[in-house]
C-alpha cells in the first residue's frame, strides 16, 4: 500500500481515479492547484505524485520545481499524467527525467485505469 | 472524403481555431467518461471493493458528462453557421433575466456533480434586450459550462465553490454574465486568451486548466450579437459577461 497524491484538475476524473487506486489497496488524497498539492504533500507525505501538468494559476512543471526544492521531496516519484500530448513533452523529456525525477509520462485520454494502477505499482514503495 | 476535404479548405482561420479549442475541450468529457465506465466494468470483473451503490451516482455523472459534451458541439456547430454567414444573428427583443434563469436549471446537473453553487441574482426588473433568443441561451450555456469547470479547478479542496448567474444594469447598458471568486482573472489575461486560444493547451491559465472552448464558443455568438465578453465585476465577484441593449421596440408596445 502507497500514499498516493493526485494532482488533477478536473475533480469527476479525480473521483473516478482515487477510487480506483483505493480498489488496489492505496490510499489517496487529491488536490486540484499546484498550491493545494504543495499543502497535501506537507500534509501527508506522498510515496507517489500522479500529476497533471495543466493547472491553473501555477502549472504542473512549476509545482515540481517547487516540490524538488525541499529536501525530503527530493526522491518521491513523479508520474505524468496530462492532456498535453507526449510529443508536446518530448523536448523537455530530459528535463523532467533527469532533474525532476519524472519517472513515467502518460498521455491521459489514452491511460487506462489498469495501465495507470500497474504504473504507480511498478514505482510504489518497496516494488521489485 | 471530397466533402470533408470542401470543408477543410473553406474554414476560415478562425473556424479552425475554435475546432481546435473544441477538440482540446472535448476530450475533458470524454475521458471521464471512459475512465468512469472502466472503473464500473472493473468492479464488476474483479469485486475487489464494491461500488455497487455508487452505480447510480456514476451513470447519472457520464450521463451529465455527455449531455455537456453535445450541447458544446451543438453551441460550436452554432457558431460555426454564424461564421458562415458573415458572423451575424438577426437581434430581436430577449428577457435576458429568464434566459439566464433557464440556462441556470440546465446547468444545475453539471454543478452539482463538480460541487459548485449555482446562484441567479437578477435584482429589479430588466427591460428586453436586443439579442438573439437561440444564441444568447447557447452564449450563456456555454460560458457556464467553461467557467463551472474553471471554478472546480481553482478552488481550494475545502472551499465553498459558489458561481453567480446574474444580470444587472450599467450605464452602458444590461450587463449578463457569470462571477465567481476568480481573484487572479484580469482584463489582459481575456485579450490574451483571444489570441492563444486554439494555438496554446491553455488559453487562459490563470482561471482554467484547459482549453476553455466554452468561453470562445460563447465570445463568438456574442459577437454575432453585437456584443462581446469582458471581464467584470460584480457583487465584489469576478467574472466574464457581455454588455447588451435594452431594447426600445417592445416599450412602443
Amino acid at each position: 500500500m502507497s500514499v498516493i497524491l493526485l494532482v488533477e484538475p478536473d475533480v469527476m476524473l479525480a473521483q473516478t481515479y482515487c477510487k480506483a487506486l483505493q480498489s488496489a489497496g492505496h490510499e489517496t488524497h487529491h488536490a486540484t492547484t499546484a498550491q493545494a498539492a504543495i499543502d497535501a504533500a506537507d500534509e501527508h507525505t506522498p510515496d507517489i505524485i500522479i500529476l497533471e501538468l495543466q493547472l491553473s494559476a501555477h502549472n504542473g512543471v512549476e509545482f515540481l520545481y517547487e516540490l524538488r526544492s525541499y529536501a525530503e521531496w527530493q526522491l518521491t516519484p513523479v508520474i505524468i499524467q496530462s492532456y498535453t500530448a507526449p510529443a508536446a513533452l518530448a523536448a523537455v523529456a530530459g528535463t523532467l527525467t533527469a532533474n525532476l525525477g519524472v519517472v513515467a509520462v502518460l498521455y491521459k485520454p489514452r491511460t487506462s485505469l489498469q495501465k495507470l494502477l500497474s504504473t504507480v505499482q511498478e514505482h510504489a514503495k518497496g516494488a521489485a | 472524403m471530397i466533402e470533408g476535404l470542401q470543408v477543410q479548405r473553406d474554414a476560415s482561420p478562425e473556424t479552425m481555431r475554435l475546432l481546435c479549442s473544441v477538440a482540446e475541450q472535448l476530450k475533458v468529457p470524454l475521458t471521464v467518461i471512459a475512465r468512469q465506465a472502466e472503473l464500473m466494468s472493473m468492479d464488476r470483473r474483479v469485486g475487489v471493493v464494491s461500488y455497487q451503490g455508487d452505480v447510480g451516482k456514476v451513470m447519472a455523472s457520464i450521463s451529465t458528462q455527455t449531455d455537456m459534451a453535445l450541447r458544446l458541439v451543438d453551441s460550436y456547430l452554432l457558431g460555426l453557421q454564424l461564421l458562415d454567414k458573415q458572423g451575424a444573428l438577426a437581434l430581436e427583443p430577449v428577457s435576458v433575466a429568464a434566459t439566464l434563469t433557464d440556462t441556470a436549471h440546465e446547468l444545475h446537473g453539471l454543478a452539482r456533480q463538480y460541487g459548485v453553487a449555482l446562484e441567479v441574482q437578477v435584482a429589479g426588473k430588466y427591460a428586453p434586450v436586443m439579442a438573439n433568443a437561440r444564441g444568447l441561451h447557447a452564449a450563456l450555456l456555454s460560458l457556464g459550462y467553461g467557467l463551472i469547470e474553471a471554478r472546480a479547478a481553482s478552488a481550494a479542496n475545502d472551499a465553498v465553490r459558489r458561481l453567480s448567474l446574474a444580470v444587472h444594469r450599467t450605464p452602458y447598458g444590461i450587463v449578463a454574465g457569470l462571477y465567481g471568486e476568480f481573484g487572479a482573472l484580469a482584463p489582459a489575461d481575456w485579450r490574451r486568451a483571444l489570441q492563444w486560444y486554439g494555438r496554446a493547451p491553455q488559453a487562459i491559465p490563470s482561471l482554467a486548466a484547459g482549453s476553455s472552448a466554452g468561453l470562445f464558443i460563447a465570445d463568438a455568438l456574442f459577437s454575432a450579437m453585437a456584443t462581446a465578453i469582458r471581464v467584470g465585476r460584480f457583487n465584489k465577484q469576478t467574472g466574464l459577461a457581455a454588455t447588451f441593449q435594452p431594447s426600445r421596440q417592445l416599450q412602443l408596445v
